[in-house]
C-alpha cells in the first residue's frame, strides 16, 4: 500500500527527491488543475450543450447529459410529450397532458386516451431519455426548419479559401524576403531588415480607416481578396524563417551556383525543402491567424453574405436568431473543431515555434 | 475598374504571358519538366532580375513582393492616415475629400473639462469614453496578463510530469477564434448560465450543510486540525520558515479573519481587506528571511485561534436565496469589466505564458546549482536569479500585451457591445463605429481617433521601456 502512495505521489528527478511529493508539488499540480479546469469547463460545457435538445437549452437545462423528453403517438389524439405521473402512494404512471396546465392539470394514460383525470401539477415530472440532438448540426448546414440565411457550405468555402490561399502566399513571398535577407549581402539590407521591424510595431488597428481607403482603390474591397492580400506579408513569419536559413549552410548555394543554377532555382530546389521545418511552424501559424480574423474580414466583407467567412456568418446568425442558442452552440462548436484538431495534432509545432520566434 | 486594379491586371499578364515567351525563348524544357517550367515561371521576376542586373538584383526582387504589400498594406495607410484626418465629407474616393485642416481634431479636443467626457461635443465624448476606458482596461489587464503568464510558466517549468499536456492546455484557448470564445463565454456567463446555475448550487449544498446541528463544532474542529497541521509544517524546519507552506497558512489566515469580522467588533467594514493584508505581510515576512518571520506565524496562529472560537460557521455559511447576477447587462456594477478582464486574460495568457517559458529555459542550470550549494532559499532564488534574468522575456512581453490589449476589439464588442451603457466601450470599437458601422461615416474623424491612439500608445510603449531598462539594469 505505501509503494503504492510512493508510486503515485513520486516526482521527476534525482532519486534522493524522488520519493518526496512536497508542498510545492502539490501547490503547483492544484495550481495547474484549477487552470485547466477554467479553460477546459467552459469548452467543454458549450459542447455538451450543443448535442441537447432545443427545448433543454432553451430552459437552460444544467445536466451534464443530452437528457430529452420522450414524445409518443397517441391513438387518436397525435403526438405528445410524454409525463410520469408520481402518485401520492409512489406508483408511477405514463401519461400525457390532456388540457392546458393549471394547478389541476388534465392528464390520461398514454395507453388508456380516453380516461382523462385530474392530478396537481408537481406531481408531473417529464418522461426522458438521452437523445444527441443531432438537428442543432444538421439543421442550420442543410438548411431545414427554416435556417435558409445561414449559408453554411458558403461560409466554410470562403473560410477554406481565404485560410489556404492566404497561407500560400505568406509562405512563398516570406521565404522569399527571408532568403534575400538571410543568404546575400547587398545595399539596404539593414534598411529592409528596420522596415520589417517597424511594421511590427505598427498596431493594425490604426491603420483600419486608411487601410479601408487603399484597399477600396485596389479594388478588392468587398472581395475575398482584400482580406487576403492585405496580411499576406508578415514581419512574424519574414523573422522566423530567416532564422532559421541563416543555419542552412552557404557552400550548398556556392556548389549550387557551381553547376549553373538559376539564384530561382537554388531557391526553390535547396533554400524550401531544407527549411521546411520552419516554413511548417509559419503555415500553422498562418492558418490560425487566417481562420481567427475577425475584425478586417468584418470590414472588408460584412455587406456582401455571399463573402462572409465562417467567423462572421456565426456572428451574423447570434444576431438574427437571438433566442435560438441551440443553433449558435452547435455553429461554435462546429467552427471549434478545425482549429482544435489542428491543434491536437501540431500542438508541439505550435508550442516550440511560438516560444522560439517569440513573436504573434 | 480602377487605376490600381488595371496595374495589377496588367502586371499579372505580363507575368504570365511575357514569362513564359521569355522562359521558352531561353530554355529547352522537355515533357517531364512541365512543372520545373512552371516553377521559373512564378519566379520570373527573379529570373529576369538576375538575367538584367546579375546576382546583386536578386535580392531586391526577392525582397519586392513582400515589400509592395508593406508599403502600400501597411506605411502607405500609416501616412494616408493623417491625410485622411484632415480631410472630412463621406467620400470614398481620395481625392473628393474636401480638406478641412484640424476640424477633426478640434471636435475631439472640445471639451470644458477634460478629465469627465460627458462635458465634450459628440464625437469628443465617444472618443475620450472609449480612451479612459481602455486606459483602465490597459492599467489592470496588462499586470494581471503578465503575473498569471508568470506565475503559469513557472509552475510549468518545474519538475512536473506531462508538463507538455499542461503548456498546451494552457495553450489552447489562443488557438479559438474571438466569435468562438465570445459565444461560449456568453452561454457560460448568461443569467441562466452554467455559471450562476453552479454558484446557486453550490450556495444551496452549502446551506444545507450549515442547517445540520453540530456543524459548528466540527467545522470548527476541523479547522483547528488543518491550522495545526499547517502551522507545525511552515514552523518545522530548522533554517527559517517554509514559503510554500506559509502561503497555505496565509490562505487559512485570510478566510478566518473575512469569516470572523474583527473589524466589526470596532464598527469598521473592510475585514476582507485586512485578512489579505495579514496574510501578503506573513509571507513577504517569510520569503525575505526576516527575523521576526518565525515570531510572526506563531503569533498569527495565536490570533487565528481565537478567530476560530469567534466564529460561527452555521451562520458563516448559512447563505440566503441566491438571485442570479446578469454578469454581461447589469450596469453599475463592475461584473461586465470583470468578465472582460477574464476572458481576455482567459484566451490570451497562454501565448505570453509560452514566451516567458521559453525565457525561463534560457536561464543556465548552474546558477541553481549554485544556488542550492549556497542553500539559498527557493524564494531568494526566484528574486535574485530568475527575475533579473527573465526580465528581458518580461520587457518584451509586457510590450506585446500592452500594444495588444489597447487594440482590444473582438471579444468586447461580441460579448457586450460596448455596454452596459458605455461602460466596456473600448477605442477601437469607437473607430470602427465612427468609420464603418455608421449611416454617415465619418472617415476623417476615425483617423484622427486612429492617429490620437497611435501616439497614446506610442507614448505608453516608450514609457514601459524606459522604466523597464532601469529595472533591468539593477
Amino acid at each position: 500500500m505505501s509503494r503504492l502512495a510512493t508510486f503515485l505521489t513520486r516526482t521527476a528527478g534525482t532519486k534522493d527527491k524522488a520519493d518526496s511529493f512536497t508542498i510545492q508539488d502539490f501547490l503547483a499540480y492544484a495550481y495547474l488543475f484549477v487552470g485547466v479546469l477554467v479553460i477546459l469547463v467552459p469548452v467543454l460545457w458549450t459542447f455538451f450543450s450543443s448535442i441537447k435538445s432545443d427545448t433543454a437549452v432553451e430552459s437552460f437545462d444544467t445536466r451534464l447529459m443530452p437528457m430529452d423528453q420522450i414524445s409518443q403517438m397517441v391513438d387518436g389524439v397525435g403526438e405528445k410529450d410524454v409525463w410520469v405521473y408520481t402518485a401520492e402512494d409512489g406508483r408511477t404512471q405514463l401519461v400525457f397532458k390532456a388540457g392546458p396546465t393549471r394547478k389541476l392539470t388534465d392528464v390520461a394514460p398514454v395507453d388508456d386516451p380516453e380516461a382523462v383525470f385530474q392530478v396537481p401539477r408537481k406531481s408531473l415530472t417529464p418522461h426522458e431519455d438521452i437523445r444527441v440532438a443531432v438537428e442543432n448540426y444538421l439543421d442550420p448546414i442543410l438548411k431545414r426548419n427554416g435556417q435558409d440565411n445561414f449559408h453554411f457550405f458558403t461560409y466554410l468555402y470562403n473560410s477554406v479559401f481565404v485560410t489556404v490561399i492566404a497561407t500560400l502566399i505568406t509562405l512563398l513571398i516570406n521565404a522569399m524576403a527571408a532568403f534575400a535577407l538571410s543568404k546575400y549581402r547587398f545595399r539596404g539590407r539593414l534598411t529592409f531588415t528596420i522596415l520589417i521591424v517597424a511594421t511590427l510595431l505598427i498596431p493594425s488597428s490604426i491603420i483600419l480607416v486608411s487601410l479601408f481607403f487603399v484597399v477600396w482603390s485596389f479594388g478588392i474591397f468587398g472581395s475575398l481578396w482584400g482580406v487576403i492580400i492585405p496580411a499576406a506579408a508578415t514581419p512574424t513569419g519574414v523573422f522566423l524563417l530567416r532564422q532559421y536559413m541563416l543555419t542552412i549552410p552557404d557552400e550548398l548555394l556556392e556548389a549550387a551556383r557551381m553547376d549553373a543554377a538559376s539564384e530561382w532555382r537554388i531557391f526553390w530546389r535547396i533554400i524550401i525543402p531544407l527549411s521546411l521545418p520552419a516554413l511548417s511552424v509559419l503555415a500553422i501559424l498562418s492558418v490560425i491567424w487566417r481562420w481567427n480574423d475577425f475584425l478586417w474580414p468584418l470590414i472588408v466583407l460584412i455587406s456582401d453574405p455571399a463573402a462572409h467567412t465562417l467567423q462572421l456568418g456565426l456572428t451574423q446568425f447570434a444576431g438574427e436568431f437571438d433566442t435560438n442558442f441551440h443553433y449558435i452552440l452547435a455553429m461554435t462548436v462546429v467552427t471549434l473543431i478545425p482549429i482544435t484538431l489542428v491543434f491536437v495534432w501540431l500542438q508541439r509545432f505550435i508550442t516550440t515555434g511560438i516560444a522560439t520566434t517569440g513573436l504573434k | 475598374m480602377t487605376p490600381a486594379g488595371f496595374t495589377v491586371a496588367f502586371a499579372a499578364l505580363f507575368w504570365g504571358l511575357g514569362g513564359a515567351i521569355w522562359l521558352l525563348m531561353r530554355r529547352r524544357y522537355t515533357h517531364r519538366q512541365i512543372p520545373q517550367f512552371f516553377m521559373d515561371l512564378l519566379g520570373f521576376p527573379v529570373e529576369l532580375a538576375q538575367s538584367l542586373f546579375g546576382r546583386a538584383g536578386v535580392p531586391y526582387a526577392l525582397l519586392l513582393p513582400n515589400m509592395l504589400i508593406f508599403g502600400f498594406f501597411t506605411f502607405l495607410p500609416m501616412i494616408l492616415n493623417f491625410y485622411v484626418s484632415f480631410t472630412g465629407g463621406a467620400s470614398i474616393s481620395l481625392f473628393d475629400r474636401p480638406w478641412v485642416g484640424w476640424e477633426k481634431y478640434a471636435d475631439i479636443f472640445n471639451c470644458e473639462n477634460f478629465l469627465s467626457p460627458k462635458s465634450c461635443s459628440n464625437p469628443g465624448y465617444n472618443f475620450w469614453t472609449g480612451m479612459f476606458n481602455t486606459l483602465w482596461f490597459v492599467l489592470i489587464q496588462v499586470p494581471i496578463l503578465c503575473v498569471a503568464a508568470l506565475i503559469t510558466a513557472l509552475v510549468v517549468n518545474q519538475n512536473i510530469k506531462g508538463r507538455g499536456f499542461w503548456r498546451a492546455m494552457f495553450f489552447y484557448p489562443v488557438m479559438l477564434s474571438p466569435v468562438v470564445i465570445a459565444n461560449i463565454w456568453n452561454w457560460v456567463l448568461h443569467r441562466k448560465g452554467a455559471l450562476n446555475a453552479s454558484i446557486g448550487e453550490a450556495r444551496d449544498a452549502m446551506t444545507g450543510l450549515a442547517g445540520l446541528s453540530g456543524f459548528d463544532m466540527v467545522a470548527t474542529v476541523i479547522f483547528a486540525v488543518i491550522l495545526l497541521i499547517v502551522s507545525e509544517r511552515s514552523l518545522r524546519s530548522n533554517d527559517g520558515p517554509s514559503a510554500s507552506w506559509t502561503a497555505v497558512f496565509g490562505a487559512l489566515i485570510a478566510m478566518l479573519v473575512y469569516w470572523s469580522q474583527p473589524l466589526s467588533l470596532l464598527g469598521l467594514p473592510g475585514s476582507g481587506w485586512l485578512g489579505l493584508v495579514m496574510a501578503a505581510g506573513l509571507y513577504w515576512a517569510v520569503s525575505t528571511e526576516q527575523s521576526f518571520a518565525r515570531m510572526a506565524i506563531i503569533g498569527a496562529g495565536i490570533l487565528a485561534v481565537i478567530m476560530l472560537l469567534m466564529i460561527q460557521f452555521d451562520a458563516v455559511f448559512s447563505f440566503g436565496r441566491y438571485r442570479p447576477i446578469n454578469w454581461l447587462v447589469t450596469p453599475k456594477t463592475g461584473w461586465p469589466f470583470f468578465w472582460l478582464v477574464f476572458v481576455f486574460c482567459w484566451s490570451h495568457m497562454g501565448f505570453y505564458m509560452l514566451i516567458l517559458l521559453a525565457g525561463l529555459q534560457a536561464i543556465p542550470r548552474d546558477l541553481y546549482e549554485a544556488a542550492k550549494m549556497d542553500a539559498t532559499k527557493p524564494f531568494r532564488a526566484f528574486y535574485r536569479i530568475t527575475l533579473p534574468l527573465v526580465m528581458p522575456t518580461l520587457t518584451v512581453v509586457l510590450v506585446l500585451s500592452l500594444i495588444r490589449s489597447f487594440q482590444i476589439f473582438d471579444e468586447v464588442y461580441l460579448l457586450t457591445g460596448g455596454g452596459p451603457g458605455r461602460e466596456t466601450f473600448m477605442v477601437v470599437q469607437n473607430i470602427y463605429e465612427v468609420a464603418f458601422s455608421n449611416d454617415h461615416p465619418d472617415y476623417g474623424q476615425a483617423a484622427a481617433g486612429s492617429i490620437l491612439m497611435a501616439i497614446v500608445i506610442a507614448v505608453f510603449t516608450f514609457f514601459q521601456l524606459w522604466l523597464t531598462r532601469r529595472q533591468s539594469d539593477l
